[in-house]
């Protein structure tokens, strides 16, 4: 988390003067589940990027098997995740039943 | 009186409420906001005729309802505008969420606020239950005796509640019909005059400013909010110097010189009534009456309730012997809110003890009359005679059933 200021040095009225500030903002102390990821199981569907409302699924760039650009899972951002689970519940490869590519796990805090 | 231009200083005879729908037209906010209610009504009603009549350039947004009046001013303001909006009672407490926030926000709105008893049963009359419920919503509270001091304090308002170490809401209290609707002789200013003293509104942080995105109203949770709060409070404690500045520099301007209260003949007194707005004028003639035949009275008016200035009360208190705190509302199961804060300046920030005495009256418009003034007067000086004021605490006058 960003050092946290004095009122003295803060606008008034809690008027938010930077855009995009809100990824300063730790949610991931909210956490008391967390969702880990098994990449081997991963279709790269984006389902849970789709899903989560707190940005915290990270992708990156690679070629699909047509050699053409897409985005892939990378990780999960844990300074912003929060623990809901909507990318778990919502992982077309859980609903499947036999495999996890995201699973909810107790966070060690 | 409902129009028309004013070129020099005049006086006129006017309403309370009329007065300070001059004011509003003299000040041409960019926003106005509001919904009639009584006894405040007329300040709407003379303020749209304005609009109408092309007198003022405002925006007057016609809503459907305080809630909605208020979060219009709230809006209207943080897109940088100078905002007023008029009320009363029911309407105001419609308002109460709001009231918070724009004080949160620190958006300088001003209100004019016709002092009205709170239902129930249902009543239009003047008392103060409205702007004491809200006494603790952040909003700069200052008072009026008459029609001229309401007038005045509007045109002061904008100066106190837009000052950069300032920024609050700001509400001009007068009493609903004793002053609304009576018509006084006042002297209404120059309406150029009125504009240069008033002077222009410097947006903070504006919604319109696209070149520079802003975002107010976000969630504050345990990190921040206290520090927010801590802000607020500083603001209004800057707000006791600024209230003073402000009505030292109108003094200079207008001639009409004010303080964060009003002392009436103090000098000696024995005993000092305490009281807001329009009652000090009965309290100044009895005054004047008994002090001819000796008895040291004297009258302590408070125009700014909030912030209150415990201090330079307790100074202006330390020579009485008994402190009269008459209040035109009633906090049930505990004392009136203007005794409490009277008890707290003389007993904090003074080393005397006079004895000091709550009564409370005027709930509904009731009536506050010579004789009662001169009863309470007597009565306090049995109280210091006996040395306690016993039995008397707590008092409510004028009320059928009870002997006052």
């Amino acid at each position: 988390m960003s050092t946290l200021k004095n009122w003295q040095e803060l606008p008034f009225g809690g008027v938010i003067l930077e855009a995009g500030s809100a990824a300063k903002y730790e949610t991931g102390s909210w956490r008391t589940w967390k969702p880990i990821t098994h990449r081997e199981h991963c279709t790269h569907c984006l389902k849970c990027w789709e899903y989560c409302p707190e940005d915290a699924i990270l992708l990156e760039d690679g070629l699909d098997a047509a050699g053409e650009p897409r985005k892939f899972v990378k990780e999960v951002n844990y300074f912003h995740c929060k623990g809901c689970g909507l990318c778990v519940r919502e992982c077309p490869v859980n609903k499947e039943g036999k495999v996890f590519a995201l699973e909810s796990v107790r966070d060690e805090v | 009186m409902t129009n028309g231009t004013t070129e020099k200083p005049k006086l006129v005879a006017i309403t309370g409420a009329g007065a300070c729908a001059q004011a509003m037209r003299q000040i041409n906010p960019d926003v106005v906001a509001a919904f009639p209610i009584t006894p405040s009504t007329q300040v709407v009603e003379d303020f749209s005729t304005f609009v109408a009549n092309g007198e003022v350039d405002t925006e007057f947004v016609t809503v459907e309802s305080e809630h909605s009046a208020m979060s219009a001013c709230i809006g209207a303001s943080a897109a940088g505008g100078r905002v007023m909006t008029a009320t009363s009672s029911a309407g105001m407490a419609f308002m109460w969420e709001l009231l918070y926030v724009a004080a949160s926000m620190r958006q300088p709105v001003l209100m004019t606020l016709v002092n009205r008893a709170l239902s129930g049963p249902v009543n239009i009359h003047c008392d103060h239950s409205d702007s004491m419920g809200a006494r603790d919503a952040g909003w700069i509270q200052l008072y009026s005796e008459n029609n001229q001091e309401a007038y005045d304090n509007l045109v002061m308002a904008a100066r106190i509640a837009e000052h950069p170490e300032v920024r609050l809401p700001l509400m001009v209290c007068q009493d609903g019909f004793i002053t609304s609707h009576s018509i006084q002789t006042m002297q209404l200013e120059d309406d150029q005059a009125v504009r240069t003293f008033v002077g222009p509104h410097t947006p903070y942080h504006s919604i319109l400013d696209t070149d520079h995105p802003v975002s107010w109203g976000a969630l504050d949770l345990q990190d921040y909010y206290i520090e927010h709060k801590r802000g607020q409070e500083e603001a209004m404690r800057n707000a006791l110097r600024v209230i003073q500045e402000v009505a030292d520099d109108f003094a200079k301007t207008f001639g009409r010189q004010y303080g964060l209260f009003e002392a009436y003949r103090l000098d000696g007194a024995d005993i000092v009534l305490v009281v807001l707005s329009s009652a000090a004028g009965e309290i100044k003639e009895v005054i004047d009456e008994m002090r001819a035949k000796g008895e040291k009275v004297g009258l302590l008016k408070i125009r700014s309730f909030r912030p209150f200035p415990y201090a330079a009360i307790a100074t202006a208190l330390a020579h009485a012997k008994i402190v009269t705190v008459l209040d035109r509302s009633a906090s049930f199961g505990a004392h009136g809110p203007l005794f409490t804060e009277t008890t707290t300046a003389v007993y904090n920030y003074s080393t005397s003890r006079p004895l000091i005495m709550g009564q409370t009256f005027g709930l509904g418009g009731r009536e506050l009359t010579l004789p009662h003034i001169e009863h309470i007067i007597r009565e306090s000086r049995r109280c210091v005679d006996k040395g306690e004021v016993g039995n008397r605490q707590g008092l409510w006058i004028n009320v059928r059933g009870d002997k006052s």
